[in-house]
């Protein structure tokens, strides 16, 4: 039985990496925490992959044709994609990818009711996964990449519960599709509070991420699915925030467990919370 | 602010999307925006707010707001710390109705 042995939620607001030298020192602090905390926990857990979920940010698709789920099925994903790179302002990298593992999962979901689409080639690459690729230096080190895109902003999209539905789906595939010995591990790219395009552009709601942070590491997801709301989640940053979805696919996968935050950080240049959490190192089965 | 007027059907969308994905596209529409905007079914009152620059009118009638930060880069600039933020500043000029 193959085994999910780490799982954490991380930020990928562009400015953590472009604009980083620009910010207090308290918030470069937190930023390092984070992405070396999640490595070094990643390095102790040995995954062979890492499955990604991220919000696509209509990146790939038109509106008129827009998946929920987008599986990158590429043995190598290379990114920033050329109009995002100024933007972002990181480095270019090229992380291994899987394509047995995402096809597998495409499969996998597919028997189990849930629709997801998948691409061969490389996919569009925003801050969605080119922010974790380079601040955990995923392109130096032996970890295989499977991105999960997902629709977290065109309406209707999937809400918390079925978000979560999915992540048990996901536990299910890694535990019975996967080969016996394949480590896994679980990235939830986005968050926490933001509105890009919006009025409220350089809004940051302290007051929900710290809210949010609590449930997360207080594993309560009782709590987490009657109380995260879509509206809840738009009332803190519509258009952005509620990229946390991505965070609940991987909580449905993991269950209920406690977390671990590795802090936060309120800075306007960032135009979004930065926190993280991390659901800790071993065998979640 | 919200989805409450999203239109996915505004045509305006496929031209943001063309133009982050065509380096080519991009700089036509640097040189000559009104042979961009040609090529796109956009309704008139959808026209006339992206040449106007007024995002409040736009998004009234329905763009997506994340498109909508994304054509404010097109239009003022992209990168991080620079032509970015001037663009940030201008699109929430004009939905706080301030420009």
């Amino acid at each position: 039985m193959a085994q999910i042995v780490y799982a954490a939620g991380v930020p990928h607001a562009p400015a953590i990496v472009g604009l980083i030298d620009k910010v207090s020192p308290e918030s470069q602090r937190v930023v390092r925490d984070i992405f070396g905390g999640v490595r070094r926990e990643l390095d102790e857990a040995r995954p062979d992959v890492l499955i990604v979920f991220a919000n696509d940010h209509l990146t790939n698709s038109r509106i008129l044709q827009y998946p929920d789920f987008l599986i990158g099925m590429a043995a190598e994903h290379r990114g920033p994609h050329e109009w995002f790179k100024p933007w972002i302002g990181c480095r270019d990298y090229a992380v291994k990818g899987d394509p047995a593992v995402a096809e597998a999962l495409f499969r996998g979901m597919s028997k189990r009711g849930i629709r997801m689409f998948g691409e061969r080639g490389n996919l569009n690459y925003d801050d969605n996964i080119s922010v974790p690729s380079v601040l955990l230096d995923l392109d130096h080190s032996s970890m295989h990449v499977v991105p999960v895109l997902q629709n977290c902003t065109v309406p209707p999209f999937p809400d918390q519960h079925r978000c979560y539905a999915i992540g048990q789906a996901v536990a299910d595939f890694v535990r019975n599709d996967l080969p016996a010995t394949m480590r896994v591990g679980l990235i939830a790219s986005g968050g926490l509070s933001h509105e890009p395009g919006g009025a409220r552009y350089f809004f940051i709601d302290e007051k929900f991420d710290r809210w949010f942070l609590d449930l997360c590491v207080e594993g309560n997801h009782r709590r987490l699915l009657d109380e995260l709301t879509i509206e809840h989640m738009e009332a803190a940053g519509s258009g952005g925030t509620a990229e946390l979805l991505a965070w609940v696919v991987v909580m449905g996968a993991i269950g209920e467990r406690r977390g671990r935050s590795y802090g936060y950080t309120i800075c306007t240049d960032f135009r979004c919370g930065i926190g993280a959490v991390s659901w800790g190192v071993g065998n979640y089965h | 602010m919200g989805f409450e007027r999203f239109d996915p059907t505004l045509a305006g969308h496929d031209l943001v999307q063309d133009l982050k994905w065509d380096k080519k596209l991009r700089e036509q529409f640097q040189r000559d925006e009104k042979s961009v905007l040609d090529r796109y079914p956009l309704r008139p009152e959808e026209r006339r707010a992206i040449e106007a620059r007024d995002f409040r009118a736009l998004y009234d009638l329905g763009f997506h707001p994340y498109l909508g930060g994304q054509l404010s880069r097109l239009i003022y600039g992209n990168d991080a710390g620079g032509g970015a933020l001037i663009a940030n500043k201008k699109l929430v000029e004009s939905l706080q109705g301030k420009s």
